[in-house]
């Protein structure tokens, strides 16, 4: 039988554009790919953080790790740090990217619980040991993508989609099309036939992915796929977001930082030479000026340098929720088209990644197996962003801070009712893959059990006397790795000085050595 | 040139080491000098030959990596293709140094000059932030403690070695698939009918000082210079 399908238009670029353009290409070099992108309109931007998935992803694009880390002014990422959370002192935990050492939760739980005065993560996981150091995840000579602990990446989202524009178009065979697109046509059988561009006129089209960032044209303007709203469960709805030059010889942190504040919190991502501040929080709780109050206070204080009362932040409003529908008809929603929830756990670029793993795996061959491919795809990424709601809820409904904004998240009302009925059952048993049974669980349980632990949820009670004694040595074992780990990783700044230093002695490319 | 020093945590608490094996660092040779205590490891991967030094003729015993000098057929980059590094490679830079006083333990030395001094802040640390030992450092100075035993002991099992006659010279001509031909000489091995014609009571000496099973293992790692002429050819191929 024919392909049906074999031409694809890409409605939008920035990350999630050319994210979708360079992974579509390289999965599938049989379909002809054109991207459509307003010239004059900047991206977000603010996306900073990517999951180990990322990865994954880039080898599969093709671009080697090296050559990303320097294009994107990137750092690596091993996971998020949460400081205040609990109480607003000095109280701080750990969400590391590697999960707990192997075994019995719940006896390693008990062994935690009775002999360490570590967080869980340093107890659980030599990563924490490599995070508190501000090392690298690896060494410069291991292979691309390898490293000695999990790791994702800090990055500098602008560069990022210039680079995988680049290497979609020049490597790939991407169309690249500069133009404003005014609407979509549809047909009497619901399918998108073309997208009407400003100065090119018609654009056909056999399958369009929808990166138009939250003003979601196709799919939310033209298709109308419904809007689940989750306000009532996540309040964030503001942010100002900085970027603050910094020392060349400051240290470069290992996770995201992500500090509590009365009505919401502040993102800190550190780059080599700069630091992504934010200040995420609730129009109902606070007013602007606070927040950049709150801002200002940060930066004044956690940057040596900086000049904290000089600040022009961008200001950037979001409604929170996702489409009762992702993808309809031939027409898929990727990126912030499809919904967005404030940025806790980085969640974006991992939700745009799984959506382009989804399609290129079950990409349609033909128009009447569209509607299936739908439903199956809108069944999964309901089931995705519903986990996800509830886990950036769990990081605040544990806290014991006594501000309205802090108290009105405690409020059963604003509480899905999945999340109670496992907060019920944790009480009992640690987080599991019972709770979590799909393939690729977008987090896992191991997700829950450090934000869990490191918000200080009660150790569930052993049945009966157990022999800790295995436990133990796992933990002793944790601890050993981590001074091997310790010993041998280098700090991140002194792992881009590095590779920096070692690019510039490189010839450029089209430079003749 | 060396600038061997007392290693302490007052003075080295910054100092990292690059373990990776590399050609520039120290690891670009034909062989290593290694003691009759690690035998059998080495026998798993290296030929075991021995040499007479001229200075004092006294033996060493080596693992072959190579057939001239600076080849080593085992390392490739970064890459050390065998399951067992010889101790003296493995606790490069640093050295027993003597003792503070008479009748205590060797001191653990650093060559500063040596190329495995990390001069970027990459490398594996020696003492961590706190100034405590690392697992790495713990390590070396096992293989320190080792070497050191090691080495008082060779001086008997050289002695009996040559008292029995032991050792022969040894000259080997490969020719390798290319048609060149490959020879090693200035090399002992073994002497394997002189052992077998040894009588009861010189074995049990041999055995009672422990000396019995390195000098078997020596005779079996002679296998490996088929692996050594294999990876000769293969590395004329890759060229």
């Amino acid at each position: 039988m024919a392909n049906e399908i074999g031409t694809v238009v890409i409605v939008g670029g920035g990350t999630a554009g050319w994210l979708s353009a360079a992974y579509l290409a390289a999965r599938r070099p049989d379909l002809a790919i054109t991207l459509v992108e307003a010239p004059d309109v900047p991206p977000i931007g603010v996306g900073e953080g990517t999951w180990p998935t990322m990865r994954d992803t880039l080898r599969t694009i093709g671009i080697s790790e090296a050559e990303f880390l320097a294009a994107c002014d990137a750092s690596f990422k091993q996971g998020s740090r949460f400081d205040g959370w609990h109480s607003g002192s000095a109280g701080s935990y750990l969400h590391p990217f590697t999960p707990p050492v192997q075994g019995d939760m719940r006896q390693l739980l008990q062994a935690w619980a009775t002999a360490d005065d570590d967080g869980f993560a340093q107890a659980m996981t030599a990563q924490a040991a490599v995070c508190d150091a501000n090392l690298a995840p690896r060494q410069r000579g291991m292979p691309d993508y390898a490293g000695a602990v999990n790791y994702g990446y800090h990055l500098d989202a602008g560069k990022f989609a210039q680079l995988l524009k680049r290497h979609a178009t020049a490597r790939l065979g991407v169309t690249h099309i500069s133009d404003h697109v005014r609407g979509a046509t549809v047909s009497a059988e619901g399918l998108v036939t073309s997208v009407e561009l400003r100065d090119a006129g018609s654009l056909r089209g056999d399958f369009f992915l929808d990166c138009s960032g939250m003003r979601s044209l196709i799919v939310g303007e033209r298709l109308q796929t419904g809007w689940i709203d989750r306000s009532d469960i996540s309040f964030n709805d503001r942010a100002l977001a900085v970027q603050v030059k910094t020392c060349a010889d400051s240290p470069i942190a290992s996770q995201t930082v992500g500090t509590a504040h009365p009505a919401g919190w502040l993102w800190d991502i550190a780059l080599p030479t700069r630091r992504g501040i934010g200040c995420v929080y609730s129009s109902r709780f606070t007013g602007d000026e606070e927040a950049l109050g709150i801002l200002q206070d940060y930066v004044a204080e956690k940057v040596p340098g900086a000049d904290a009362s000089n600040l022009a932040p961008r200001k950037l409003e979001f409604a929170t929720g996702y489409r009762e529908r992702f993808w309809q008809g031939n027409c898929l929603a990727v990126g912030l088209s499809a919904g967005f929830i404030e940025p806790l756990e980085a969640s974006a670029i991992v939700l745009v990644e799984l959506s382009l793993r989804a399609l290129a795996d079950n990409f349609p061959a033909s128009r009447a197996a569209l509607g299936a491919h739908a439903s199956r795809f809108n069944t999964l990424f309901r089931y995705r962003w519903e986990r996800i709601v509830d886990f950036l809820k769990l990081h605040y409904v544990l806290s014991d801070r006594q501000e309205p904004y802090w108290l009105a998240h405690r409020d059963p009302e604003t509480m899905p009712a999945s999340l109670q009925e496992q907060l019920l059952l944790w009480r009992d048993q640690p987080p599991s893959t019972w709770d979590f049974p799909q393939i690729d669980e977008i987090f896992s349980a191991a997700s829950q059990q450090y934000v869990l632990y490191g918000m200080g949820f009660p150790v569930p009670s052993s049945h009966r006397a157990t022999d800790l004694t295995g436990a133990r040595a796992r933990l002793a074992e944790v601890r050993e790795r981590g001074r091997n780990l310790v010993a041998a990783l280098p700090t991140n700044r002194v792992y881009f000085d590095a590779l920096s230093q070692a690019a510039a002695g490189r010839p450029q490319e089209g430079e003749i050595a | 040139m060396a600038n061997h020093q007392l290693l302490t945590r007052e003075d080295h608490q910054e100092l990292r080491i690059r373990i990776e094996p590399d050609a520039a660092r120290g690891d670009g040779e034909m062989a290593a000098y290694i003691v009759p205590a690690e035998f059998r490891r080495v026998q798993s991967e290296f030929p075991i030959v021995f040499r007479r030094n001229q200075a004092d003729d006294s033996f060493g015993a080596l693992a072959l990596f190579g057939f001239e000098n600076g080849e080593n057929l085992f390392l490739d980059g970064n890459v050390w293709h065998a399951r067992y590094r010889p101790l003296s490679l493995a606790v490069q830079p640093f050295l027993i140094g003597p003792p503070v006083e008479e009748g205590s333990d060797g001191q653990v030395h650093v060559d500063l000059d040596h190329a495995r001094i990390s001069q970027t802040g990459e490398g594996m640390r020696v003492f961590d932030e706190d100034g405590g030992t690392t697992p790495y450092l713990e390590q070396i100075a096992g293989m320190l403690g080792e070497l050191h035993a090691g080495h008082t002991d060779a001086r008997g099992f050289f002695a009996a070695l040559e008292r029995h006659g032991l050792l022969e010279p040894f000259t080997l001509e490969v020719p390798l698939s290319n048609g060149s031909k490959q020879s090693l000489v200035g090399f002992h091995i073994i002497a394997e009918e002189r052992l077998q014609s040894l009588d009861g009571d010189a074995l049990g000496e041999l055995h009672a000082a422990g000396y019995l099973l390195p000098i078997f293992m020596a005779l079996a790692s002679l296998s490996h210079f088929s692996t050594l002429v294999e990876r000769k050819d293969a590395s004329l191929k890759d060229v």
